[in-house]
């Protein structure tokens, strides 16, 4: 090997530019692509769990169709949306970051790099496109996988709050026509609040052995009486009112709009943990703790301060990215972490606010890495 | 060696400088301790350069203070005639370095670690990986895991992710660690080869030997400071002589030297003499020493000159520097 360049090539090929080569994003791609548990455990979550729940549905299903019901519909869609990919795909991207923040360092090819002369930022930028060409597509996998599965293997009739066989996509007036035509259907399977200042009238119930009657408070003792076919028909037309706003959000499989929203949503979170990660863990030099940290706060502390308000503090819980992205979650979808149906309610954020939060995520915890990269001792 | 072109570099560089080091009083320190202390470091092109002293004498952290691992607190210094920091990137262009032990992403194997180093480079460097590997021997275990290696493999790989550069300066710091006999011929081999051609190796060592042995000129540093430096040979020139006389009579020798007006040293053995001479004795005092012997009747069997080695040298300035 004889010496045969010049000493200007670091000036040539923009060594101090902050913007990463192709070369560099590719070669750190493999790197990270290469460590075989770490991505494993990425496609376990996001591809393997949800495959392996469908592909139990669709042979249950296939072995005894009356015992076991469809693989897919909307039902099934949102369960593995909301419990698995949301929240577990935000860990393993979370846990991605942080190696990629922090492995150069506690493996010692961190100097390595430095001494190529090569700017420090673009040493740390070159893992941002590297992790998220890992992250994303996997993400897109798990959520096409499911899309595929819950609508493909969706039922034909609508389960709606116990309301078996019921048609999907009727209009106001037609799911009206459906509860008079079943109205002890109506009454008995779907629910009904009832107004508690009016507590002291009487209304129809679903009563012993499935018998509709109209119970009656008459001076603390209550009275049930079997309904007559008027009465239960106005019961019954009472509740599809009610109803009307749920039903039509209920699918026999997930629209296409809202599968659309979705994986965009879930691709920002895991899009976010890997951030937030790569972030922290380069601000730490090591990966363990920001790796812990993250997970408490997907698993405790943002179902927690998303809901219970503490006085003073209620504009810091607004700050928490958590409780933004479920303020932009997609219509369709029941609330990440549980919470509706009497659960308490997520703190009040507009949009606005909760996109700003989010942004300010991205910069804050990209802008820590990136210092603390360009100012660490190697 | 051939440098083909030289572009005149960014605007204020002074690249056509005569040294591949050069430091004015650069301090780095840790809290109250001084890592390094006003070191003044002038390394001329084109030779193996040994960086010798004691472990802790702080011979690390000036090698990552001059490669931008961490900051100076004060001085100034330049690489290959460019300032650094603030032509970092245009002199660590052609500069390879091996700070510490060699480590590397354990689970890529050796050629991997070498693309992802490249990559960082320019494009040409990519190109360079197969040669440099084939260079330091390591071209039949380029695809196993680095996991696998051991260490003087590591060490190996190190060297070759520094020629990746094409680099006109070599920072090796304890390239010898880890290495059995073989391995450290090898290495010594290796850099005997990149100053034939042209390229300048300055090797941090705590073994005297090893450097005496590889470097054409050294700087000795102990707590910190550069206390002197220099070619070997130079400074050897400075350092004590001794000559070993094999004689019949070694009591009845000694008397006649002291009659003779010899005011050196002399220790008496059973086979012979040991006498100290001041740095600078001509060599014909050897003779001289010879003719009285032999005038006074002792039969002389042998007599040997001997040169002090770098690590009596390095022995003798540390302990006079401790005394004062």
């Amino acid at each position: 090997m004889t010496m045969t360049s010049n000493l200007a090539v670091g000036a040539r090929d923009h060594r101090g530019s902050p913007i990463p080569t192709g070369a560099m994003i590719m070669t750190r791609f493999m790197e990270l692509r290469k460590r075989r548990g770490l991505v494993i455990a990425l496609l376990a979550v996001n591809i393997g769990l949800p495959t392996i729940f469908l592909a139990i549905r669709l042979i249950a299903h296939a072995v005894a169709p009356h015992s076991y019901g469809v693989a897919g519909g909307y039902d099934i869609f949102q369960t593995l949306i909301v419990a698995v990919m949301y929240v577990f795909g935000f860990i393993v991207a979370a846990t991605l970051g942080c190696t990629a923040g922090s492995v150069d360092l506690s493996e010692g090819m961190f100097r390595h790099l430095v001494v190529t002369g090569r700017s420090r930022l673009s040493l740390y930028f070159a893992r941002i496109p590297a992790g998220l060409m890992i992250i994303v597509p996997i993400v897109a996998i798990g959520i096409i996988i499911i899309c595929s599965v819950c609508v493909f293997a969706a039922p034909t009739k609508l389960n709606f709050d116990g309301a078996n066989n019921l048609s999907p996509g009727l209009s106001r007036q037609g799911f009206i026509t459906w509860a008079e035509d079943h109205p002890r259907v109506a009454v008995c399977d779907m629910g009904y609040q009832y107004n508690k200042s009016s507590s002291s009238t009487a209304h129809v119930n679903c009563g012993p052995n499935n018998e509709p009657v109209v119970v009656t408070n008459r001076s603390g003792s209550i009275i049930a009486t079997p309904a007559t076919k008027v009465e239960l028909r106005a019961q019954a037309i009472k509740s599809a009112k009610q109803n009307y706003a749920n039903y039509a959000t209920t699918f026999l499989s997930p629209p296409i709009k809202l599968m659309i929203e979705t994986g965009l949503w879930v691709e920002l979170w895991a899009v976010m943990g890997f951030l937030i990660g790569l972030g922290l863990s380069s601000l730490m030099g090591q990966r363990t703790v920001p790796v812990v940290l993250l997970i408490v706060y997907e698993i405790v502390l943002t179902p927690l301060f998303s809901r219970v308000g503490i006085p003073h503090l209620i504009n810091v819980q607004r700050g928490l990215v958590g409780l933004a992205m479920a303020h932009i979650e997609p219509a369709g979808l029941p609330a990440v972490f549980g919470g509706m149906n009497g659960g308490n309610k997520l703190l009040t954020e507009s949009t606005t606010v909760a996109i700003i939060v989010i942004i300010a995520w991205i910069v804050i915890w990209t802008g820590l890495g990136a210092w603390r990269m360009a100012t660490r001792d190697a | 060696m051939s440098v083909t072109e030289v572009d005149p570099g960014p605007k204020g560089a002074a690249h056509g400088s005569d040294l591949a080091v050069e430091t004015h009083n650069l301090t780095k320190r840790f809290g109250a301790s001084v890592a390094v202390d006003g070191v003044d470091l002038l390394v001329p092109r084109g030779c193996a350069f040994g960086y010798l002293g004691p472990n802790g004498a702080g011979k690390t952290t000036l090698i990552r203070v001059l490669l931008g691992l961490t900051r100076a607190d004060a001085g100034s210094m330049s690489l290959l005639g460019y300032e650094v920091p603030r032509h970092r990137d245009v002199a660590l262009a052609r500069v390879g370095a091996i700070v510490d032990e060699p480590r590397f992403h354990a689970h890529l194997t050796g050629r991997e670690n070498l693309e992802l180093m490249a990559a960082a480079r320019e494009p040409a460097a990519r190109e360079r990986i197969g040669p440099a590997l084939e260079r330091v021997g390591m071209s039949a275990r380029a695809n196993d895991r680095v996991a696998k290696y051991s260490m003087g493999m590591r060490q190996r790989l190190g060297v070759a992710s520094c020629l990746l550069g094409d680099p006109q300066l070599l920072i090796l710091d304890e390239p010898m660690n880890g290495l059995d006999p073989g391995g450290m011929h090898d290495m010594r081999e290796m850099i005997r080869s990149f100053v034939a051609e042209g390229r300048t190796v300055v090797l941090s060592s705590h073994l005297l030997d090893e450097v005496e042995r590889t470097c054409d000129a050294v700087a000795i540093v102990d707590r910190g400071r550069v206390i002197r430096q220099g070619p070997i040979n130079e400074l050897l020139s400075g350092a004590n002589m001794e000559v070993q006389i094999e004689c019949s009579t070694p009591d009845v020798a000694r008397q006649i030297l002291a009659s003779s007006g010899f005011a050196e040293p002399v220790e008496v053995g059973a086979d012979g003499l040991t006498i100290s001479l001041a740095a600078g004795s001509d060599r014909s005092i050897v003779a001289e020493l010879n003719r009285v012997l032999v005038d006074g009747g002792v039969s002389v069997y042998r007599l040997q000159l001997n040169q002090a080695s770098l690590e009596s040298w390095f022995l003798e300035v540390t302990t006079r520097l401790g005394a004062s």
